[in-house]
């Protein structure tokens, strides 16, 4: 092959690369492609109270709803980190429509699986971000969709990691549970509990299952 | 159904910052506001409470209850039960100097006897309704001088 037909077939590359469309990783102002997401997804936040008057319906609000990688990114780099939210402040990213709360329909037969991070650790943000990317990767689920959303509550006695499912199917939730713990990096010591909603109401409610 | 690892989303990452699809700069005031509130509110509980919430001991339970230890009793074979009480320890130092038991050392053992509130069982294998357990403790219940009301309203007065 002369240099000249070399250099007609590179030309010809370059004109076919010039065809593909924009992704992210090309350019990120002016892409045209995005990559979907399994189901869109909704952002709520709790505010800590500052009035005694306001009640939890007050606090809690839808932020925004993202449904592509991209709108993902977009988000997570325009939000505060969860080391810069005041106490008593929830991060909640749910499934679609659906509420943030143990009552809405499709909570209310499933439970959560739950993490204190005891000790003010700066890996919060790290480890709340890798639960966020294995929820919306659909990584964490193996089959259809258990995982209705996930919960950050930052509190003074430990950051709570909550994984809300929409039933109370043990195997499920086994294999869910054992997957939450890789992505939160827990070793041997390190305990994830399942409260199902139903025993949302007592006072010294007492996990069914512990990993 | 779309799957991505954490690997692959983190490949998909930006180098630069992208705009949301929302005010995300009111989101971010907002979150500041209710920051310098909650840390204003911090700083007046604080200089209103330098010790924060402490409870007073007296303000809702009444006095505390101080567990006192049980007095240790000992009954002897005439079934006198005897008070140990915990010797002070003035009281034992100066024993151990004198080698003898100094007043005050008394009065304060008599003292807080007194502040002891005790169940004392009676032996009742020594005591017997006709004969008293100690020659000493037989009292004297017949009246020696009567009080006769008629005598005293004929007096020498009236007439």
């Amino acid at each position: 092959m002369s240099v000249e037909e070399v250099s007609q077939k590179l030309e010809a590359v370059s004109v076919s690369n010039d065809d593909t469309p924009k992704t992210v990783l090309t350019d990120s102002n002016n892409f045209e492609v995005k990559h979907p997401l399994n189901s869109k997804w909704t952002l709520w936040y709790t505010k800590p109270a500052v009035d005694k008057s306001e009640s939890w319906s007050d606090l809690l609000r839808p932020v925004t709803t993202f449904e592509t990688v991209e709108e993902f990114w977009a988000i997570v780099q325009n939000i505060p980190e969860p080391h810069e939210l005041p106490l008593k402040s929830d991060y909640h990213v749910f499934r679609g429509d659906i509420r943030p709360e143990w009552e809405d329909e499709a909570n209310a037969k499933g439970g959560k699986w739950s993490f204190q991070l005891r000790g003010k650790g700066s890996d919060i943000d790290e480890l709340w971000l890798r639960t966020l990317l294995a929820v919306i990767g659909e990584t964490i689920d193996e089959e259809d969709s258990q995982i209705n959303g996930v919960v950050l509550s930052i509190r003074k006695g430990g950051n709570k990691f909550a994984l809300w499912t929409r039933s109370e199917d043990e195997q499920a939730l086994r294999n869910i549970g054992a997957k939450f713990k890789q992505v939160l990096k827990l070793t041997e010591d390190g305990h994830l509990e399942f409260f199902p909603h139903s025993s949302a109401n007592e006072r010294h409610a007492q996990p069914t299952i512990v990993l | 159904m779309y799957k991505y690892t954490i690997d692959e989303l983190l490949h998909l990452k930006p180098s630069e910052t992208m705009t949301p699809n929302f005010d995300a700069v009111e989101f971010r005031s907002i979150i500041e506001k209710v920051k310098q509130l909650l840390a204003l509110r911090e700083e007046e509980f604080h200089s209103a409470h330098p010790l924060g919430y402490r409870r007073r001991s007296s303000h809702h339970h009444g006095r505390p209850k101080v567990k006192h230890n049980k007095p240790k009793v000992t009954t002897d074979e005439d079934g006198w039960s005897t008070l140990e009480t915990k010797k002070s320890e003035d009281e034992e130092g100066a024993i151990a100097v004198d080698g003898e038991k100094p007043f005050i050392a008394t009065a304060t053992s008599a003292s807080s006897i007194a502040q002891e509130t005790m169940k004392v069982k009676p032996n009742n294998k020594n005591i017997s309704s006709s004969r008293p357990a100690d020659t000493k403790d037989i009292v004297a219940d017949k009246q020696i001088h009567g009080f006769n009301t008629f005598a005293a309203l004929e007096s020498d007065d009236d007439e």
